[in-house]
């Protein structure tokens, strides 16, 4: 049910964002590079993607740490993040299953969605995207951590969507943000989440561009990958188990 | 049991203290928290040493709140102390969560392990798979825990839909799927009813004595302790105050007594004339539970029960007498209601 009434939320989204861009082209050809034809296909691409690694995991992860619940998990012979990062995994496969079909059926029928730049630009696609829902599913472990010092979650989900929503390009594509916040989202690890593989899939990044482009999503993905186990450590060593 | 044995749970020292935000109740205090934010040390556990030999059965009591359940995750290794050693089967808990937790079992009473929404039997294949078991280990401990606890009927159940009973049961198979040397029940028979909870004690106890599981327990019932316990260690404000044999807290602390007085008649100056006949004893009160009886609690390192029925009987028209032996429940009792001050354990 979760499953099927976050899919939905996502189309709501997408199709607000349709009309609301279909107005801004109807004046102009192209912005920031972008024609209507690709614009739409990133609209559709952006909401599939982001919505992989969903509210659940957070909120799981969040419930777990708040109510002691954790006291589980950790009685368990299991590293915790390669838990939480394989929760993310089956709960998006089945999810991004669905969103798949869904995608591929009203992106033909109403959306009308370019095909990958090429097949070379297909095969980076599908590496950029595995590479930013790890990426994604890191950034929400390391927030979610958060949680033991705060003890609340509600405030915490809120924030991490939209500040993921707007950073990784799922809202604009990053090209057309104004200065300093596209400087910032640029540089920050998110980009790679939304971003990077859409640039890819629809051919804005070539020879040099694209191997830096995946080259500052990987060395990020490294980043995050020993910040979120060092993290955890801390948050182990610091801090209590709720409840009894 | 071998007494020359290392011990199998081993702690020195072991201090626990947690930071709690102090907030002012209303917004004003919320605010000022936020810009000033002032914590008290509360200390869960102080200092406890302990030690308990492979095959021991450990019995941990304490009030609500005197430090069992900190205890037990500094244990389980869910914790970290804030100072002093732990060493469970040769590992520090915390330093190799993973590797000690293949060697414990844990039975949180007031939380399953169970996957809430998927049948038992698909819970405990998991759990197979958690805990890396080869296929023949699985089914060996499988079959046999299927057998003793009688969970053949339930394994198509998903757990939300268990019993409280069936669910214990199911529960305490959970963390014994792998065989571990140590199994922690941390009150285990909250809530379960009379004929489910002697299940659950024999199970413990078959356990235990055939197969020399080591089991410590924290409960507040009574009939567990006596049950299934040889020793019982007693924490109080994170400290530890007895450590021995149930039947042995009576010898040891049990110098509170009372004399229980039947009247003649309903008398409302009784309790007036025991007083004053009592005056000169040291540590000896009086009390009037109904107009006919008078009770009398006195310290027996300091009068005898002789001396005082002496004085009682002259003063009063009695025609019973009842002298209250003290019981190892009524001294725990005593305990957690604090009007019973422990020693420290050397």
């Amino acid at each position: 049910m979760t499953t099927l009434f976050n899919i939905l939320i996502t189309f709501i989204w997408v199709f607000i964002l349709y009309a609301l861009w279909d107005a801004a082209f109807s004046e102009t050809g192209a912005i920031a590079g972008y024609s209507w034809d690709e614009m739409r296909t990133y609209i559709l691409l952006a909401y599939g993607i982001n919505a992989l690694v969903g509210w659940r995991v957070a909120s799981q992860m969040m419930g777990t740490i708040r109510t002691g619940e954790i006291t589980r998990e950790l009685t368990r012979p299991l590293n915790y993040r390669s838990t939480q990062l394989a929760a993310a995994a089956g709960m998006s496969v089945v999810e991004g299953l669905i969103s798949l079909v869904l995608i591929l059926v009203l992106g033909t029928l109403l959306f009308d969605v370019q095909p990958p730049d090429s097949p070379v630009a297909a095969a980076l696609f599908a590496v950029a995207l595995l590479a930013g829902f790890v990426i994604k599913a890191l950034c929400i472990f390391l927030i979610s951590l958060l949680c033991f010092w705060t003890l609340n979650s509600v405030g915490l989900m809120w924030a991490q969507q939209a500040v993921i929503s707007v950073l990784s390009g799922t809202l604009i594509p990053l090209a057309m943000m104004p200065g300093a916040l596209r400087v910032v989202a640029e540089v920050l690890p998110l980009r790679g989440i939304v971003s990077t593989p859409l640039q890819i899939y629809l051919g804005k990044a070539q020879g040099w561009d694209l191997a830096g482009l995946l080259a500052l999503q990987f060395g990020w993905l490294a980043v995050l990958w020993f910040f979120s186990d060092w993290a955890w450590r801390k948050a182990f060593n610091a801090v209590e188990i709720q409840g009894g | 049991m071998d007494t020359n044995a290392a011990p199998i749970i081993e702690a020195k020292g072991l201090t626990k203290h947690f930071r709690r935000p102090v907030k002012e109740p209303g917004l004003k205090g919320a605010v000022r928290h936020l810009f000033r934010p002032a914590y008290a040390d509360v200390v869960a556990v102080e200092g406890v040493n302990l030690s308990i030999l492979p095959g021991e059965s450990v019995a941990y009591v304490g009030p609500n709140g005197a430090g069992k359940s900190t205890t037990v995750k500094l244990l389980t290794g869910i914790l970290v102390p804030t100072s002093g050693r732990v060493t469970v089967n040769g590992l520090t808990p915390f330093e190799n969560r993973v590797e000690n937790a293949r060697r414990i079992g844990v039975v949180f009473g007031q939380r399953t392990q169970l996957w809430w929404d998927i049948p038992v039997g698909e819970s405990f294949r998991l759990l197979g798979d958690i805990y890396e078991l080869p296929d023949e280990t699985y089914r060996a401990s499988f079959g046999e825990l299927i057998d003793v606890l009688d969970l053949e009927p339930l394994l198509r159940v998903p757990a939300r839909q268990l019993s409280l009973g069936q669910r214990m049961r199911c529960d305490l198979a959970a963390s014994l799927l792998h065989r571990p040397p140590i199994l922690y029940l941390d009150e285990p028979t909250i809530g379960l009813d009379v004929s489910v909870k002697a299940r659950f004690r024999e199970f413990i106890r078959y356990m235990h004595r055939e197969r020399g599981l080591t089991v410590m327990l924290t409960s507040h019932d009574l009939g567990d302790i006596e049950e299934l316990c040889d020793r019982m260690v007693m924490i109080d404000n994170g400290r530890i105050v007895y450590d021995g044999a149930l039947s042995e807290v009576t010898t040891r602390f049990g110098w509170e007594r009372a004399v229980h007085l039947t009247l003649t008649e309903p008398d409302e100056s009784a309790l007036e004339a025991a007083s004053r006949a009592l005056g000169n004893r040291p540590g000896a009160v009086a009390t009037q539970p109904e107009p006919t009886m008078v009770a009398v609690t006195f310290d027996s390192r300091e009068t005898t029960a002789g001396e005082l029925i002496r004085d009682l009987a002259t003063a009063l028209a009695v025609t019973d007498i009842r002298i209250e032996e003290p019981t190892a429940e009524s001294i725990i009792r005593r305990l957690y209601e604090g009007d019973l001050v422990f020693e420290q354990a050397e």
